[in-house]
């Protein structure tokens, strides 16, 4: 288990498949009503109102999509902090996944609020007292660290193979030379970014958690609780590893690739400390405050909450803790998609079912306009993401042992 | 002389002030608490520490509202709308079961009537914001009925806009409310009351035996009526003959009665399981009211003080100074003629029952009366 | 060379941390304007006077340039058989309920934002775009909001309201106090219009001193709560009432600020920027200590 497994290589594999028309679809279709958002309001196309100002695209695109792409500083914190290697074959398709997650997100707040064109303001006007204020900064700040990170990829994808088109084409000498200015200056402080992605990602993965807190008795009590950050944060962390093994044994099958079970495998065993720390945290919370007596009632609360509990935690906690399951490619899918479900109901449960404002006249049901743009975003990432590892080294395949140096180590001693 | 003068100035100016600073000399004779004006125990002059206003019945006022001005004109604050024509007689009227001329005149210590704005400052931007400016006064006076009377909170049923008014118009709503008057108020013969007390479950309340009888004001026991306890607004037929369910607590309940029936009299006086019978003097005393006891007021004989004293039968206990020589007895419709006038009472009234038949058995044998009479009948 | 290599990176650490810490002084300052004035204005509203004329809603729209119809036209009783809450086109509105006691005597009740004492919404606001000013007035400047609605989901008094039909600057709509006749002077359009004086503008102080003044001498007339005294740390609008404020669709809320918990935990994670900083401190340290030791297993192999 060294550096000889580590070989990213752009994946060559044709782009369209029926699969890909049909994701096209879905996302032509959300740009449609998302063409509605922007000519004629958010009332327009959301289901939104004074009761209830967020529903599914805070919920999904933004809470759920911060916590689904929580597989990037999970694993640059195991990879790269903890330095342990053998985990390099899976950093850079977990980057990719966090980068794009959270370019979504970006594009999700953009969409949502009322005033896009004011997205900026944050950076000038500062609230230190506002939790989405520190969402709203981690967010940019890591989102650009993760580019930053990204970059080498980007370098070592046109080093030497830089082909402007036409006229351009003069240019490509000095291109390519600051492109090996720029891989030459980052391979040196890239140690840097990686631990500021960990620390951004604590501090907003958390606030996001916090977001919530100030809605106080609007919010049901089986979430409502003052350590909702903590368990946001640790949610984000369980729910790394499973993210990655997710999309990992997608994109194999995908792409026609053999799985890299010995690491994916490896990965999932430490997911179920992680599961169960959360677990842990949630229950006591639970027990502390005494809720467990709304799980008595029967409604839409009680219901959620125990599903949420039961399929997105213990059961998948359960399943980590057995050897069979974490050799089964099948039954790792079945447990890591359970987790990854987990949170997403967890952040849908906590922004929208939990919201339960004083004055309600009905309750909140994403409209057919919202589910499009959520379900087109959606297909847009899975799209890019297929598009970047067709033509970027990002998926290592484990077969060839002649690989080039992987580009975001600490390499200030090498020469 | 000029010396004289200035004593006289300045003896009148202290006098004066004095007046004022005293408005009533012998309030404190009032049948007041002191608490009700005053927040500390000993009030001085300095600091007479007085409550911000009372609004309780310390007021002086009074005046039967049939002599009250028949309309007034308020016009202090016109701005947006006209003056406002209040038929005062008729409100005063109105207010007679509820609550009095103090029911809007609630602070009035003694002395003349005081005007709303001598409280109730006439800005609404203000250092002192305890009370009600004078457009918030104003309206809580009449807007606090009149929208449980007519459910309209609309400006237009008491105000005019200003543009709209013309001269004749001014004239014909002040001509509105001219000789009108309130209806007669319609009494109740009785109430019957459900309880849920285990003296009884029923209480027939004879409301025209206390006021005709037992001579009580409206007042003394409605208080602060809204008029639709007697005008049904909602239309709902509510028939006399029913029987009213009580759900007040027993102090409010018996509040009113308390105040005349002691609280030692035995519950079963009022609380019945059936429907009691109205008030009967013969029945409840075994004496029979004649023609010439039966429209006393009760206190005639019973006196002032309540619970009401036991009285005698015997006619000497009121008409105590009744003899022979002094009692004319035509008095009682019969002129006695000359040979029965200088007879004895006891003569005729057997033992002194004045109640009985008189006897004529004592000097004429088979004489009956009134078949033969000694004298002539006289009208009273 | 691994010499060199730490001195480097630590350097390197050491100049992020004062990086990050630089950053965080200002930011400990910056924020909107929060004053908790002694003097603070404030409103009180007693229910048991309002006789629901909703000539202050009328007032409010005409102040605020809202289109306000004619005043004779808010003389329909028929509207107040549904609830309403306060949206964008009208900043306050009154809600009548029943007497209980007395069918012909219903109680209405004016609903507009409480000014709170500690709003959530200026402690929510991204941008800080929410103030509270001296006089007691929350504010929200136009000029600096994004449109998120964070303060829609703060408030515990589900007050802010949204424009969802426009695509271009949709509004924050929210009683403002009438901050701009105050500032001239004059009184809140909806306390000056007020034909019974339901509402009485006043120092905060003062109103509470008038409040529990009025229910001790009508202790029958009033329940003894004086809304918004303590509820949620105290709001500038303070209200008075015949019956439970429950019936009258109050939300029951603790004494506790709003933005309490939230504020309190956002300072314990940023208190003064140490706890990132010193995370960040000891990840690099995690780093350069497994990075050194699979270096000296390498160097020992070799």
């Amino acid at each position: 288990m060294s550096h000889e497994s580590v070989n990213p290589v752009p994946i060559k594999h044709k782009y369209f498949t029926p699969g890909v028309i049909a994701l096209a679809i879905v996302a032509v279709n959300g740009l449609v009503f998302l063409m509605g958002r922007f000519f004629f309001g958010l009332g327009a196309v959301t289901n939104l109102n004074n009761q209830y100002p967020w529903g599914l695209w805070i919920g999904v695109d933004v809470a759920a999509g911060v916590a689904l792409a929580a597989g990037g500083f999970t694993t640059a914190a195991l990879g790269h902090v903890m330095h342990r290697e053998e985990y390099h074959a899976i950093v850079r398709p977990a980057l990719l996944t966090a980068m794009l997650g959270y370019t979504f997100v970006a594009i999700g707040v953009f969409v949502d609020i009322g005033r896009w064109y004011f997205i900026w303001h944050p950076l000038l006007m500062w609230n230190g007292n506002s939790a989405l204020f520190e969402v709203g900064i981690c967010v940019m700040i890591y989102m650009t660290v993760l580019y930053i990170e990204f970059l080498p990829i980007f370098t070592e994808r046109f080093i030497g193979k830089v082909n402007l088109p036409g006229f351009l084409s003069i240019l490509n000498k000095p291109a390519d030379k600051v492109l090996r200015i720029l891989d030459k200056g980052l391979s040196k402080t890239m140690f840097i970014f990686i631990i500021a992605g960990v620390v951004l990602s604590t501090l907003h993965q958390s606030s996001l958690g916090t977001l919530m807190v100030i809605a106080g008795p609007k919010m049901h009590p089986l979430w409502q609780t003052p350590i909702l950050p903590l368990l946001f944060l640790l949610s984000a962390v369980a729910v790394g590893f499973p993210m990655v093994i997710f999309e990992s044994l997608i994109a194999s099958r995908s792409l026609k690739l053999k799985p890299e079970m010995h690491i994916l495998s490896r990965l999932g065993s430490m997911i179920a400390p992680l599961l169960g720390i959360y677990l842990a945290f949630k229950l006591g919370d639970m027990f502390i405050r005494k809720t467990f007596v709304y799980l008595g009632e029967f409604n839409t609360a009680s219901i959620m909450f125990t599903i949420e509990l039961l399929f997105g935690v213990i059961i998948p906690l359960r399943m980590f803790l057995s050897p069979k399951v974490l050799k089964s490619r099948p039954l790792l899918f079945t447990a890591s998609a359970l987790v990854v479900f987990g949170v997403l109901l967890n952040r849908i449960n906590n922004f929208i079912v939990a919201y339960n404002p004083p004055y309600s006249t009905s309750s909140y049901f994403p409209s057919f306009g919202e589910i499009s743009v959520t379900l087109g975003f959606v297909a847009l990432l899975v799209l890019a993401y297929r598009f970047i590892v067709l033509n970027f080294p990002v998926i290592s395949l484990p077969t060839k042992p002649t690989a080039p140096k992987t580009k975001f180590m600490i390499r200030g001693e090498e020469k | 002389m000029k010396k004289f003068l200035v004593l006289l100035i300045v003896s009148f100016l202290i006098f004066n002030l004095q007046a004022q600073q005293n408005p009533s000399k012998d309030h404190s004779k009032l049948k007041l608490d002191c608490k009700t004006c005053h927040v500390c125990d000993v009030p001085t002059k300095d600091d007479p520490c007085l409550v911000l206003c009372p609004r309780e019945r310390i007021t002086t006022v009074y005046q039967k509202a049939e002599e009250t001005s028949e309309l007034i004109v308020i016009d202090q604050l016109k701005d947006r709308y006209g003056p406002v024509y209040f038929s005062h007689r008729l409100h005063a009227q109105m207010s007679n079961m509820s609550g009095g001329c103090e029911n809007c005149h609630h602070f009035n210590t003694s002395g003349p009537i005081l005007k709303c704005n001598s409280c109730h400052e006439p800005n609404r931007k203000r250092e002192d914001v305890r009370l009600p400016d004078l457009k918030g006064a104003y309206h809580r006076q009449c807007m606090d009925c009149h929208r449980e009377w007519s459910h309209e909170t609309g400006c237009n049923s008491c105000h005019e806009l200003k543009k709209n008014i013309k001269d004749t118009k001014q004239e014909n709503s002040a001509k509105k409310y001219v000789g009108k008057t309130h209806p007669v108020v319609l009494e109740p013969t009785h109430i019957t009351y459900q309880t849920n007390s285990d003296k009884g479950k029923l209480v027939t309340f004879y409301h025209d035996d206390h006021t005709k009888k037992f001579g009580l004001n409206c007042i003394s026991c409605h208080k602060q009526e809204s008029c639709t306890k007697c005008h049904d607004v909602t239309k709902k037929s509510d028939s006399s003959k029913k029987i009213v369910s009580t759900k007040k607590t027993f102090e409010a309940q018996h509040k009113n009665c308390i105040n005349c029936h002691s609280k030692n009299e035995s519950c079963n006086n009022c609380h019945s399981n059936k429907i009691l019978e109205p008030f009967d003097h013969a029945k409840k005393t075994g004496w029979a009211l004649n023609k010439f006891h039966i429209n006393l007021s009760c206190s005639k004989c019973h006196g002032v003080k309540i619970p009401y004293k036991k009285v005698d039968s015997s006619c000497s206990s009121c008409h105590g100074s009744w003899n022979n020589e002094n009692f004319k007895h035509s008095k009682t419709g019969l002129q006695l003629d000359e040979t029965h006038s200088d007879l004895s009472c006891e003569d005729c009234h057997i033992d002194k029952n004045y109640s009985a038949k008189p006897s004529c058995d004592g000097c004429h044998e088979g004489y009956v009366y009134p078949k033969q009479k000694p004298g002539k009948s006289v009208r009273k | 060379m691994p010499d060199k290599s730490r001195r480097d990176f630590l350097k390197k650490t050491a100049a992020i941390g004062a990086g990050i810490t630089a950053l965080s002084s200002p930011n400990a300052k910056a924020g909107p304007e929060n004053i908790l004035s002694p003097d603070r204005m404030g409103v009180l509203v007693d229910t048991t006077v309002c006789v629901g004329c909703r000539n202050c809603e009328w007032a409010c729209k005409d102040a605020h340039g809202l289109p306000a119809g004619n005043l004779e036209t808010y003389e329909d009783r028929k509207i107040l058989e549904t609830k309403r809450r306060p949206d964008h086109t009208a900043l306050t509105v009154v809600n009548e309920y029943s007497h209980g006691k007395n069918s012909n005597l219903p109680v209405d009740v004016k609903v507009q934002c409480m000014h709170c004492d500690h709003p959530a919404c200026v402690s929510a606001c991204i941008v800080g775009a929410f103030s509270k000013h001296e006089n007691g007035t929350v504010t929200w400047d136009s000029d600096m909001c994004i449109g998120c609605r964070y303060c829609m989901a703060a408030c515990p008094f589900q007050i802010p309201a949204f424009e969802y039909d426009k695509a271009l600057h949709p509004m924050i709509m929210k009683c403002d106090f009438c901050f701009d006749r105050t500032k001239e002077g004059k009184l809140p359009a909806c306390v000056s219009i007020c034909p019974v004086e339901a509402l009485t503008y006043g120092t905060r102080t003062e109103l509470v001193k008038i409040a529990r003044d009025r229910i001790k001498r009508n202790p029958d007339r009033y329940v003894n709560h004086v809304f918004g005294e303590y509820e949620v740390g105290g709001t500038s609008w303070l209200y008075l009432a015949s019956k439970d404020f429950v019936e009258l669709d109050f939300p029951m809320l603790g004494k506790n600020p709003a933005p309490g918990v939230s504020e309190s935990i956002q300072h314990g994670i940023f208190a003064y920027f140490v706890p990132p900083v010193s995370l960040y401190a000891l990840l690099g340290g995690i780093m350069w200590i497994t990075k050194r030791r699979k270096e000296l297993e390498e160097e020992g192999k070799i």
